[in-house]
């Protein structure tokens, strides 16, 4: 241990210290510091363990694409975070943070015996072992491959923090602010345009944060970010956020941040909104995202203070914090070379550099000699000493075959840059292979996007800047002073003289996936990329194979015989960066998940103590129980009351269309399989809906209210899709019609009265309309008004009882409801839900689209040929019930069901046979649609689809239950109750 | 009865969205019609009924008590005050034997909001996907959108201003909506 | 997602105020060319479409918007529209594709 903090170097406060836990143990930290760090600078690397092989691990990165250094960090109930990249993650005041994948703890673990037989665990391994006994998957293998394997547990209580969500508009995104970024914002300030500059860090800049060996235009790195954030924030026109992600690119510019509010704040209260999700539409995007250092592919690579070189800079200029205090370098770049250099500067040794490469530039060379620092050219490491952080480096240098070991308490490695074109790739955008690079670089636009610095190829500071001016709009040309970049060399494989199957050298560090598991891989036959992407999980890892996509590219190349571009990259999909699912959600939860829609009665329903159900994404009261009751007495007592005096109830939620113009009954015409023309003004009509295919689409009572406007109602659920359906068939195949459509079913609240006594309850309260049975018969509209508000009142019924639905304006639909209901009690008024509906409806015979109907009913099936017009020569539907397959005999026939016993509900879906003594599987004729115990019958009735039903009247039929029980039912017309209709008219 | 009806909007704005950067109110009783008029009639029947209809889908015209939006390219919706315009609907009923157009009663289809204040296009923008800006988007236009899961009808009023009148049962999620946002911002 | 270009409000507008409407060009038969249609003839109109990898004519509804059907063409592999137009139009030659797509770029 001992501090690893250099004075002078990062851009953190060092005046505010801040406390925080790691697994429980307190340390301490400054303001700016990341949970990576404060650690480092606490002289921890071992914060968490692998995946499979639960090897220790330390930090590898110092950003978004750390893969191992995962934490867990809670913040009280339901505030628990798994899975967060501790190079990420901001310490506040108080924060507890914890490892993961470790038991007991992460000094000691058990699973570590995992690596100990990791011979054993090769590519597949899952897929192999756990393949058989078949039963042993669900009981035995899952449970413990979750056990061992995994990130942090998933939290199991409800967040109770609140996520948001908004759409925005730019005409210039740029994403990234280091020095490509910065340069561009500046350029497209100067226009007037819209711009927004994203960076996914706490501080704007990227690499030229603390960059203490880089000058721009005379001034330090430092000095000209201040400046360029400053311009940056003075002008109206650009929106700066950090802090902020760009997680996925869609089409047609559309980008999704995420933007973090509070997770830095050691108070931050519930209800503040913690991630909010920006989906920004840009007229231009600008990709300055940078590149992502390659590690190295050697045995050993993977123990606590291996990292990138990057990293350990990063560490240091941004944070102060030197990654150890005797440091090694093994490089295939010459970029590791400055690095390494500030490192020296600021007082860290450099144990020596080792370069995997021949040939190196002699002005490197006599740099690092001028420092002291030895170098081993054409070496590489064979292997690393150490358990719980990298304590030496065996040197090799394979022309000689010798080996030296060199004491370290870090090592830094670097293999070269891989541009990030996550975002690029998920535009759409091509990429081609850059072969002097050794890269994949940006190719063909398919947005207006361009990529520029260093993910675009454009490696060095003062490229980044004059692309980043070109891509802004501008054209300056920027000066600098700033170490050269130079050029690596790519190796698809380092010598070492030791066996391979001794050593272990990683490729994805979190999903513990070796060179040799990839080599295993393609020997197994594997060819496609994303084939062994998925057999080794290599790049499935929360980094999304941001580190080691490239090096597994080499790796497979090599192994199939083949040069890398013609084996390719798998595909990179959204997220950029791992998400939490509340920035998905966004305020679409619990009320906001989805519209719940109520009407103008629900409140009063709901006072009443009503049970509801959803019908589509309507709320409905489905039965009003008093205290005691249990549905079915409350349906029960519902029905009987209905039945023998008066029943009140909501049906506002009916679809309702107004169908307007001179044209109105020629439309309807076409609409429905019955003649409208002749239907008088103030006369109504059942009209049955059919979809082209023939089939029973919708249907619902149509009143003619003038010669050109009809009352056009719908079920309830299908209201959307009738309407569709008829603007559909209205503005493609018959615009010739003068006649147009309007959605009116909240215009009204529908209030349907039935029972005996319903027109006695509304006499006193109508004005305008003459009630009298002769002048106001069944089916009918009129109107008029009712509590003194204006109403379309209809004398229909779906009960069979004398019944009206009194539409009136929603906003009053409460008040002339509680004042029926009121008056009602001289009537013992009993407000009835859908259950009751259904209940007297199905002792009508009457039938509920999608519940007696499945989209393969025609109206015959439905015994409804009576409503299908013959006369008519076209209609929606006419030709296809004419199609063989719809008038072929035995077709499935909506019939009653009667069952022996009569106090047997059958259950509704149950299926139907002829004959119950016959074998398993038996011949299945149709199934039961709906079923109801009958109060006013005092027995159950039920209706069913069934296989040639109408020539099986009186025949018995039988519905086998689970547990060996069989139901006998009789088949009967589908109407119990009244079938006369007498009860219609009652005066 | 009549007298003692209640007039009810389905729901009412909550307090924190009565004041702040953004000031929502609840637009009271309107007359709403939604008339159709075919191209060879507009002129004509703007003229029998004193109004202007734009021509171009997305044009507004407002005058004192009544606003008339151009919604496709043979419908307008009209938002009037209740006193003056509660006859229009029957005006225009008339005229339907003379010329081919229709004209339905929407007055309580519909329940409206209006926002005003200097961050109003932020609250407008948590649900709905339109470009604010006052180049795309400049005062007086008026469109059929959608508030996330709500469809909407968002009328510009002014530069810091907006009308947004959704169906009667969609209103509790558009005003949930909007209050959810400011709360989170408030905390 | 998609901004698409509606023909009558001569505007771009995000894909959510869209609902997609199957194959474009696809005329209902009238009521005496149904009767003349055997059963194989009339699927043929009901049930058979090209399914085309490629440019596709086809409906779109702008349901959150002026609320009219159009059509258009789109590039079902890269997503792009080419161009939309209104019903009645007829169905566009693979040349005047090829002008509108000449056109786009300039």
């Amino acid at each position: 241990m001992g501090d690893f903090r250099k004075t002078g170097k990062g851009v953190i406060d060092t005046q505010q210290p801040v406390s925080f836990t790691f697994d429980g143990k307190s340390y301490s930290g400054f303001k700016g510091d990341t949970l990576a760090s404060a650690l480092l600078a606490n002289g921890v690397h071992l914060m968490g363990r692998s995946f499979k092989y639960h090897r220790p691990r330390g930090p590898v990165g110092a950003g978004f694409e750390e893969p191992n250094a995962l934490v867990t960090v809670t913040r009280g109930k339901g505030r628990m975070t798994p899975n967060l990249r501790a190079t990420a993650i901001e310490i506040y005041e108080g924060m507890m943070a914890s490892s993961q994948n470790r038991w007991p703890g992460l000094g000691f673990d058990i699973g570590a015996f995992n690596n100990t037989f990791s011979a054993f665990f090769p590519a597949g391994f899952y897929n192999k072992t756990f393949m058989w006994p078949k039963s042993f998957w669900d009981k035995v293998y899952e449970p413990f491959i979750r056990n061992m394997a995994g990130l942090g547990p998933a939290p199991t209580e409800v967040d109770p923090d609140v996520y948001g969500a908004v759409y925005g508009h730019c005409d210039i995104l740029i994403i990234g602010s280091g020095p490509a970024g910065l340069a561009a914002a500046l350029a497209a300030a100067k226009k007037d345009q819209r711009v927004i500059l994203v960076d996914e860090n706490v501080n704007m800049g990227g690499s030229l944060i603390g960059a203490g060996h880089v000058s721009i235009d005379e001034k330090s790195a430092s000095d000209w970010v201040a400046k360029a954030l400053k311009d940056l924030n003075k002008a109206d026109n650009v929106v700066l956020m950090t802090r902020t992600s760009a997680i996925g690119y869609y089409h047609d510019n559309f980008v999704a941040l995420a933007e973090r509010l509070t997770d830095y704040i050691p108070e931050a209260q519930i209800g503040k909104t913690r991630e909010k999700l920006h989906r920004i539409r840009a007229g231009k995007v600008i990709l300055a995202q940078g590149a992502i250092e390659r590690p190295l592919v050697f045995n050993g690579n993977d123990k606590p203070g291996v990292m990138l070189t990057s990293a350990a800079q990063t560490f240091l200029n941004k944070y102060g914090v030197a990654v150890g205090k005797e440091v090694a370098v093994f490089t295939a770049h010459d970029s590791a070379y400055s690095a390494a250099f500030e490192l020296a500067d600021s007082n860290v040794r450099i144990a020596a550099i080792i370069d995997a490469r021949e040939g190196v530039s002699a002005e490197l060379i006599s740099a690092a000699e001028g420092r002291g620092i030895d170098v081993h050219i054409g070496s590489v490491i064979s292997k690393t000493g150490g358990k719980k952080r990298v304590r030496s480096v065996e040197v090799y240098e394979p022309v000689h075959n010798t080996q030296k070991t060199i004491a370290c308490d870090a090592l830094l490695m670097s293999g070269g840059w891989t541009p990030s074109l996550h975002l690029w790739s998920q535009s759409k955008g091509s990429i081609k292979w850059d072969e002097a690079k050794g890269v994949y670089l940006p190719d063909l636009a398919n947005e207006n996007c361009v990529c520029i610095g260093s993910c675009n190829g454009d490696f060095g500071i003062k490229a980044a800047l004059d692309a980043g001016s070109k891509a802004g709009g501008g054209r300056k040309v920027y000066k600098t002073d700033e170490p050269v970049f130079g050029s690596g060399q790519v190796f698809d494989h380092l010598p070492n003289y030791i066996k391979p199957s001794k050593t272990k050298a990683f490729v994805d560090f979190q999903n513990d996936v070796t060179d040799k598991d990839i080599k295993l891989a393609v020997r197994e036959g594997f060819k496609s990329i994303e084939h062994v992407k998925r057999y080794t999980t290599n790049g499935m890892a929360t980094d999304q194979g941001k580190l080691s996509n490239l090096n597994a590219l080499e790796i497979a190349a090599k192994a199939l015989g083949k040069q890398a571009p013609q084996v390719g990259l798998t595909t990179f999909r959204p997220p950029y960066t791992p998400t939490t699912f509340g920035t998905f959600c966004g305020y679409r939860t619990d009320d906001l998940f989805e519209v719940t829609r109520k009407t103008a009665i629900d409140p009063w329903a709901e006072a009443q103590g009503a049970v509801f159900e959803p019908v589509g994404i309507w709320r409905r009261a489905w039965y009003f129980p008093k205290a005691g009751e249990d549905m079915h007495a409350a349906v029960a007592r519902e029905c009987k009351a209905t039945r023998d005096s008066l029943g009140i109830f909501d049906a506002s939620t009916l679809g309702k269309i107004e169908v307007v113009g001179p044209d109105a009954a020629k439309f309807m015409n076409i609409m429905y399989t019955n003649p409208w023309s002749k239907l008088g003004v103030g006369a109504c009509r059942y009209g049955l809906m059919l979809g082209e295919n023939g089939y029973i689409y919708d249907d619902g009572v149509v009143g003619r209210i003038a010669e050109d406007r009809f009352h056009v109602t719908t079920t309830t659920g299908g209201a959307p899709r009738v309407y569709r359906h008829m603007e559909d068939y209205l503005q493609t195949e018959f615009p010739e019609l003068d006649v147009w459509l309007t959605s009116t079913t909240e215009q009204w609240s529908v209030i349907a009265l039935n029972g005996p006594n319903a027109r006695k309850l509304i006499e006193p309260f109508v004005e305008g309309i003459d009630l009298s049975p002769e002048a106001f018969p069944h089916m009918n509209v009129r109107e008029g008004k009712i509590c003194g508000v204006p109403t379309r009142l209809f004398r229909v019924s779906f009960s069979g009882e004398l019944g009206f639905e009194i539409n009136v304006p929603s906003h009053y639909g409460r008040a002339v409801w509680e004042t029926l209901f009121a008056a009602g009690e001289q009537f013992d008024i009993t407000p009835y839900g859908t259950e009751t509906m259904h209940v007297l409806r199905a002792e009508k015979g009457f039938i509920i689209i999608g519940q007696d109907t499945d989209g393969t009913v025609t109206p015959q099936d439905a015994g409804m040929s009576w409503i299908v017009s013959k006369k008519k020569k076209d209609f929606v539907g006419k030709r296809s019930l004419q199609r063989s397959d719809l008038v072929a005999e035995g077709r499935k026939q909506l019939i009653g069901l009667l069952t022996d016993d009569p106090k047997t509900v059958l259950e509704e879906g149950a299926h139907i046979v002829a004959d119950p003594d016959q074998s398993i599987p038996m011949d299945m004729l149709g199934h039961v649609t709906s079923s109801y115990w009958s109060e006013s019958l005092g027995k159950s009735i039920a209706m069913a689809l069934v296989k040639d039903g109408f020539n099986r009247m009186g025949d018995d039929l039988y519905i086998p239950m689970e547990g060996g029980v069989t139901h006998k039912a009789k088949v009967v017309k589908p109407v119990f109750y009244d079938p006369k209709g007498e009860r219609l008219n009652v005066v | 009865m009549s007298s003692d009806i209640v007039f009810d909007q389905a729901v009412e704005i909550p307090d924190i969205l009565k004041s702040g950067d953004v000031v929502t109110t609840l637009v009271g009783e309107r007359t709403r019609l939604s008339l159709r008029v075919k191209a060879a009639d507009r002129i004509a029947v703007a003229k029998a009924l004193g109004i202007t209809l734009p021509a171009k889908i997305g044009k507004t015209n407002t005058k004192a008590g009544i606003m008339i939006a151009c919604l496709g390219p043979d419908e307008w919706f009209i938002v009037g005050e209740k006193a003056k315009y509660s006859n229009l609907y029957n005006k225009a009923l008339k005229l339907s034997s003379k010329y081919v157009m229709s004209v339905t009663d929407v007055s309580f289809r519909n329940v409206a909001v209006e926002l005003t204040g200097p961050k109003v296009a932020e609250i407008v923008n948590v649900g709905c996907p339109l470009d604010l800006s006052l180049a795309a988007f400049p005062v007086g236009k008026c469109t059929r959108t959608v508030y996330e899961a709500a469809p909407i009808i968002l009328h510009r009023l002014s530069e810091d201003s907006f009308a947004m009148e959704c169906w009667r049962s969609y209103a509790p999620y558009m005003v949930g909506l909007m209050t959810a946002h400011v709360q989170g911002q408030r905390v | 997602m998609m901004l698409i270009h509606c023909p009558y409000c001569d505007e771009k507008r995000p894909e959510i105020e869209f609902a997609y409407a199957g194959e474009a060009h696809i005329v209902r038969p009238n009521a005496a060319e149904q009767q003349a249609m055997d059963d194989v003839e009339w699927s043929k109109f009901m049930f058979i479409r090209d399914n085309k990898r490629g440019e596709h004519c086809e409906r779109w509804w702008h349901a959150n918007g002026c609320n009219m059907y159009f059509n258009a063409v789109r590039n079902t592999v890269t997503d792009k529209f080419i161009k939309s137009y209104k019903i009645g139009q007829k169905r566009p030659s693979a040349a005047q594709i090829q002008k509108w797509k000449d056109q786009a770029n300039g």
